[in-house]
């Protein structure tokens, strides 16, 4: 799905280190002629943040994917950076463990691309996002030099958040070589609850009601607009405006109690047309709905989303949208089947994003996010990501300190 | 040390025990003997292992978030007097004299540090040194609150014109009009205190017969303030004991407890008055003492170790003997109620009750036992309501600020009755909701059981228009 | 600008009432719970807005004073101690809950608002603030917010960092600024890195506390073994066999004895260590998990398995656990807890070398744990006026630690660094990491105005 290929980055040359020396011997060089370093990953946010205009060093991170330490009984695991989360699933399935959190195209996303960019899914309901389960990081400075923060251990006080620091900061603090995480028992069983809406209003009505559901549900997903492609799922009725998901995880008799009593809870208040969707046909529906990676991100408290998300319904009607409603992101995909975007007075994309959403977005408290620019479209931060916040100064004092020659993902973020 | 040079030191280096060499303003020098800590265990200050988890049981802590305030700072202040390193200023009185006395911190201490032990031997060391002339020549504490308060016979006489004026409607017509604000400090605050009029009853007699299968031979404790305010809660209380089984006797020659002269700074006096009582009471005759006042009861549990002469094995005996009643019934087992009540109600811990005598759960349990009884939780039940002994007399402002807190915390449960066991508790959150013009019934427990008891119904008051409103509010 | 100045100038910004500069009253703000080290204040002030703290650091900030802030000050590392020449900003009265809105599972609170209090409010709503330290009952949001604290359930719901969706804080140089609480792509997370920060990086004025739904329904157990090596190897495999009980907490015989007296648990005397266990979660599988768990303890010969029947027995089993450090005042007139942290399956190891480290020291230690997180409060018994015993007592203190570090674990979980273990964060740390942790601390406080002299040597930078 992405736009641009690696290829397209102004790179002067790759390289894929296979240790963390290397790597800081790589960027002691960079430091010292002042040569930009764009480190990668699985290549999937490559089209996310401005293109880069300073010719560079691509530095591939997908050589370094080992499991350092994984002592099984403690529930943690270190690995590099350069480790997909399939594999380190795969990996942790092994011993009946997992690391409970969503990134889309798990199979080329690695741990340092989804700590870089804070990529997250449906299960950051119940679960929450990377950064809950990140105990410990190691990286490279913009000097070469390695640092490490937090540790290996699940609960530790000493020292600032460094893993947290890095969480969302886009490679600008440092390339990440190694992370820890701490992980979770793998569930046995899952289900999914699908209810179909007339409107958006009944949908504000069911999230509400879940506040106080007797059931405790793994994820909260709200759909509109045409189906993703390849969807699982029966197709969303012409009478429905919206699609409520709720899913359980557990063991069988938890997942099928609690999908029982969702479904009572809700027939109470009225809702009809409700579909259970357990065993096989449950994974890929769950899978379906991770995996994805969308265009635009919008950022809202849960209480406000519904209301924004029926405005982009209406404006981006070819769009599949996607919301994690109880999480308050709402996730906006390329128009399915493949139709030009909805035009405005100007017609451009960026015309779109700055004066169409944004205001709607801006009026809710919340924060609009491209993360990908379509192909052949040029946008500056400001497009990207709103108007510079008021903390920008204070966050660009810690890139600066961490990359004194600006060389780390040079012009890719905020800082 | 002057003040000047204290700021020089405090300035001129890195900080260093010499510090605490500071010394105040009123400078009296004590030291060895003469220590206002001497009289202190100082095994309780060491107990102390500064964890803090006291302070938010503390009622002056919470309203000024002053550690100062918090029983922590005060257990650090007096212990700084006691280890020599400085002399009482006049800025650490205040904030000992601030204390309400409540011991709520007692009840949160997990280390069992006994603050009323370290408090109140200090307090008195304070005020039987204090040569401030205003201190000595006090005609409120001397006149009133030592030698009126104290008797009930006198105090009754004093009260009898201010009744007169009451049933007239004159007192209540007064209030409405601030016009009891105009009387001169505490005694204004006093006569806002006063009960409203109902007919006290006849004085208990010596003896009343258990109904019923006999349990229990039980001696009444009647006191001074309770019983000349709140008579008809000591027939409530003697009634609930009969039909409980109990033959109940009254000894004459009873008298105050002495908890108002040892928290004000008269140990002799309240000596005197323990051992009145000490003589009035056959120990022998009696299975035990009651008392159903929280602050009286605290201190009649006290007197063995209040004073060390020859006679402390004889009331330690003494306090052995006293339960409170709700304690008392709990234990023995109460007779079931008999008539349907059908209010809501909330119970409020009387501080000497709850965290002196630790009784909490007995009078909620006897009081969820009544039928129809609505029996809410209060939020802060356990955190002092101003009254604190004669503190509203004595701190006014603070006194006021913590009932206003109480009365909040009470409308929040939209209870139309209060019940609490303590005379001070019932006349501070009365003058409270009085004030208010709310039509919130402020009761005794024993008032409610005995009325079940009896059959009959509990008539509500209404409440002033502009109470009505602030109870919907709520 | 002398003192005098600066107390003239942070009367008129806050009202004399809100200063304190008697050095008489100064004097009970010279530490919190760890009370080892002590410093008297240049002044206390109690600010009631943001407004407020930003003036009282400007000024300071001119007169070149730096300023601690101060909550309930029940911390155990020293995190608020006075720095020297320090004016102490005791956020007691910043003290409400601003806003409790259900729908987004958020409350926006002052940072001097109780933890409890919080729980409180949301009585009946179906929601709590999941961070419970054992102090939760005194300790202010606010300072649970800078020390990231946990608790015993932390073990399930994660720590306070986990549970803060944005915070409004006051900078070094008196700037005020907002992080979150809507999730934001373009800006770094920096509510969650003052989150733990020890009021170094910047004060906190408002936070964005998430809530958690309350648990269908619950378990607790009280299982007895006859060592605390027993109970520590059932702790280690209930871990590996993939339970996440809500809580996981371990009492050795010493601590017993102090919550006996305190609370008459009724734990019979021949047990050497208690370990409580709650399981939580929706009630259809919740009894064959607890089997599951018994079946495990099974494996270690415990005494006597007590479930509690009712609130009331859960409530107390609770008391006596959090109670407990509290406690040890019946034991002893001084105590240093520490604050270790190991890999879980390290824990049987841990606490066989404390009781080395004790008998090689002659201290006594008594010992309760958060042992489900490796979590490990080991109670040094001392008299300060014992300075023997105390030098011994911080000698047997870092060893533990050492010990610690060198299981791949670190010195402090919950309570924080503060002065208390400044020495060791060398230890912990390389250089590096230590600079990295600088250039942090630098951009949010340039002029070292906040909190100097704890967390980190900031000499050798």
């Amino acid at each position: 799905m992405t736009a641009n290929t690696a290829s397209e980055l102004p790179l002067e040359q790759t390289v894929s280190p296979t240790d963390e020396l290397t790597v800081a011997a790589l960027i002691g060089e960079a430091h010292k002629s002042g040569t930009p370093v764009y480190p990668i990953g699985g290549g999937t946010s490559l089209d996310y943040g401005p293109q880069p205009a300073r010719p560079g060093i691509r530095l591939s991170m997908n050589q370094m994917n080992r499991v350092l330490d994984h002592p099984a009984d403690d529930l943690t695991i270190t690995v590099e950076a350069g480790m997909t989360l399939a594999q380190l699933n795969r990996h942790l399935a092994t011993k009946r463990q997992w690391l409970p959190i969503d990134a889309p195209e798990s199979v080329r996303a690695t741990v340092g691309g989804i700590v870089a960019t804070n990529a997250c899914g449906p299960r950051r309901y119940s679960h929450g996002t990377i950064g809950d389960y990140l105990l410990g990081i190691r990286a490279i400075d913009g000097c070469g030099e390695a640092y490490a923060g937090g540790g290996r251990v699940v609960k530790n006080a000493a020292g600032y958040n460094l893993p947290r620091l890095m969480v969302g900061s886009l490679g600008t603090l440092g390339v990440i070589t190694q992370a820890t995480f701490m992980v979770r028992p793998l569930p046995t069983h899952s289900a999914l609850v699908i209810c179909d809406l007339p409107s958006f209003q009944q949908a504000e009505c069911l999230l509400a009601a879940l506040g106080q559901s007797r059931t405790t549900p793994m994820i909260v997903e709200l759909l509109a607009g045409p189906a993703l492609p390849f969807c699982p799922l029966p197709a969303l009725p012409d009478t429905a405006a919206s699609r409520l998901a709720v899913g359980f995880e557990g063991s069988a008799a938890d997942v099928q109690g609690m999908a029982n009593v969702l479904c009572d809870e809700w027939q109470a208040l009225g809702a009809d047309g409700l579909t259970t969707i357990t065993r096989a046909r449950v994974d890929s529906a769950w899978n379906w709905l991770s995996e994805s990676p969308a265009m635009l991100q919008i950022n809202v408290l849960p209480s406000r989303l519904v209301g924004v998300m029926e405005q982009v319904a209406w404006l981006m009607a070819a769009s599949p949208l996607q919301a994690h409603a109880g999480n308050g992101v709402l996730r906006i995909y390329r128009p399915s089947p493949p139709a030009p975007l909805p035009s405005t007075d100007e017609g451009s994309f960026a015309n779109l994003v700055q004066n169409t959403l944004r205001p709607i977005v801006t009026a809710a408290g919340g924060h609009l996010t491209v993360l990908a620019t379509p192909t052949g479209v040029e946008l500056s931060p400001a497009e990207i990501w709103g108007p510079p916040r008021p903390g920008a100064a204070l966050m660009r004092s810690i890139q600066q300190r961490f990359d004194p020659a600006g060389i780390l993902n040079p012009g890719r973020y905020t800082l | 040390m002057n003040r000047r040079k204290w700021w020089d030191s405090l300035h001129s280096a890195h900080p260093t025990d010499n510090f605490m060499n500071f010394s105040s303003q009123d400078n009296t020098n004590e030291s060895g003997e003469d220590n206002l800590a001497a009289g202190i265990a100082y095994d309780q200050l060491l107990r102390c292992v500064h964890c803090g988890l006291c302070t938010s049981s503390c009622p002056t802590y919470l309203e000024t978030g002053d550690e100062n305030n918090g029983p922590r700072g005060r257990i650090q202040l007096i212990r700084l007097v006691a280890d020599g390193r400085t002399d009482l200023t006049d800025r650490m009185r205040h904030h000992l004299e601030l204390c309400l006395d409540c011991r709520a911190c007692e009840t949160a201490c997990p280390s069992g540090v006994q603050y009323g032990r370290l408090i109140e031997p200090f307090r008195q060391a304070i005020e039987a040194k204090d040569t401030r002339l205003e201190k000595r020549w006090d005609i409120f504490r001397r006149g009133i609150l030592l030698n009126l308060f104290p008797y009930a016979d006198r105090l009754r006489y004093v009260l009898r014109p201010m009744r007169m004026l009451q049933r007239l409607g004159i007192v209540s017509a007064i209030e409405r009009l601030g016009l009891l604000k105009l009387l001169p400090g505490r005694l204004g605050r006093l006569a806002q205190m006063l009960p409203s009029p109902t007919r006290p009853g006849p004085r208990l007699p010596k003896f009343l017969p258990a109904v019923g299968r006999k349990r229990a031979r039980v001696a009444f404790f009647v006191g001074c303030v309770a019983d000349a305010m709140f008579r008809p809660v000591h027939w409530a209380t003697v009634r609930v004991l009969q039909q409980n089984g109990c033959d109940v006797f009254v000894p004459r020659g009873q008298g105050c407890c002495g908890a108002i002269h040892l928290h004000n700074g008269d140990p002799l006096g309240a000596r005197r008055l323990a051992d009145a009582n000490l003589v009035a009471f056959e120990l022998d005759r009696y299975d035990a003492i009651l008392v159903n006042h929280g602050g009286c009861g605290a201190m009649l549990k006290e007197y063995g170790h209040h004073w060390h002469d020859g006679l402390q094995p004889h009331r330690a005996r003494f306090a052995d003997k006293v339960k409170d009643v709700h304690e008392f019934l709990d234990n023995l087992g109460v007779v079931p109620f008999s008539g349907r009540i059908e209010v809501s109600a909330t119970y409020h811990d009387s501080c000497h009750l709850t965290h002196a005598q630790r009784v909490a759960s007995a009078p909620r349990r006897l009081l969820a036992k009544i039928p129809g009884l609505d029996l809410r939780e209060l939020p802060e039940a356990g955190i002092c309501c101003g009254a604190g002994g004669t503190y509203n007399l004595t701190e006014p402002e603070m006194s006021d600020q913590l009932s206003r807190r109480k009365l909040d915390n009470i409308l929040s449960t939209g209870a139309q009755v209060v019940l609490t066991a303590n005379a001070g508790c019932l006349l501070q959150i009365q003058r409270e909701v009085r004030q208010a013009g709310l039509g919130l019934q402020v009761m005794h427990p024993m008032e409610l059981m005995d009325l079940s008891y009896r059959g009959e119904k509990l008539e509500l008051k209404a409440g002033s228009e502009k109470g009505k409103m602030k109870m919907n509010v709520s | 600008m002398s003192n005098t100045e600066l107390i003239r100038k942070l009367r008129a910004a806050l009202k004399p009432e809100n200063v304190l500069s008697v050095p008489s009253e100064l004097v009970v703000y010279d530490c919190d719970a760890f009370t080892v080290e002590r410093h008297i204040p240049l002044a206390v002030v109690f600010p009631r807005s943001a407004v407020q703290v930003a003036e009282v650091v400007r000024a300071c900030s001119d007169h070149g004073c730096p300023v601690v802030a101060r909550g309930a000050g029940t911390g155990l590392a020293g995190g608020c101690t006075p720095p020297p020449n320090g004016v102490v900003i005791v956020l007691t009265r910043m003290n409400k809950i601003l806003d409790i809105r259900l729908r987004d599972a958020m409350a926006l609170v002052e940072p001097g608002v109780l933890n409890l209090q919080l729980t409180n409010a949301l009585s009946g709503t179906g929601y709590h603030f999941a961070p419970d330290p054992s102090s939760q009952g005194t300790a202010t949001i606010g300072g649970n917010v800078a020390t990231n604290a946990g608790g015993p359930h932390t073990l399930k719901y994660g720590v306070t960092v986990n549970h803060v969706a944005g915070l409004e804080v006051v900078l070094g140089d008196g700037s005020i600024l907002q992080f979150g609480p809507v999730e934001d792509p373009a800006a770094l997370d920096l509510a969650r890195v003052v989150c733990g920060s020890e009021g170094t990086l910047a004060i906190v004025t408002k936070i964005w506390a998430k809530l958690t739904k309350n648990p269908q329904a619950c378990r607790t157990i009280r299982a007895t073994f006859a060592s605390i090596d027993d109970a520590s190897q059932a702790v280690s495999q209930i871990i590996a066999a993939g339970i996440v009980p809500a809580a996981l907490e371990l009492m050795d015989r010493g601590i017993l004895d102090a919550v006996e007296a305190a609370f008459a648990l009724g734990v019979p005397p021949e047990a050497a260590a208690v370990l409580i266990i709650e399981l939580d979660g929706p009630e259809a599988g919740l009894d064959s998990l607890l089997e599951q768990v018994i079946a495990l303890c099974r494996n270690w010969n415990p005494g006597e398995v007590l479930q509690a029947k009712t609130p009331a027995e859960r409530e107390l089993l609770w008391k006596c656990r959090k109670m407990a450090v509290g406690a040890v005042g019946r034991l002893s007139p001084g105590y240093m807890i520490q604050d270790g942290v190991v890999p879980r399956t390290r824990l049987p190891h841990i606490f066989r070398r404390i009781l080395e480290i004790a008998a090689k020291h002659r201290v006594r230690i008594v010992n309760v744990a958060h042992a489900g997180d490796g979590n490990v409060h080991p109670i040094l018994l001392l008299d300060e006026r014992d300075r023997d015993l105390t030098a011994r007592a911080k000698a047997a203190s870092r060893e533990v630690l050492e010990e610690c570090i060198t299981c791949g674990g670190s010195i402090t979980a919950e309570h924080g660094v503060g002065i208390e273990k400044i020495e060791l964060m060398e230890k912990l740390f390389a250089p590096a990491d230590l600079r990295a942790m600088h250039r942090v601390r630098q951009a949010f406080d340039p002029a070292s105005q906040l909190n100097p002299g704890k967390k980190y040597k900031t000499i050798c930078q």
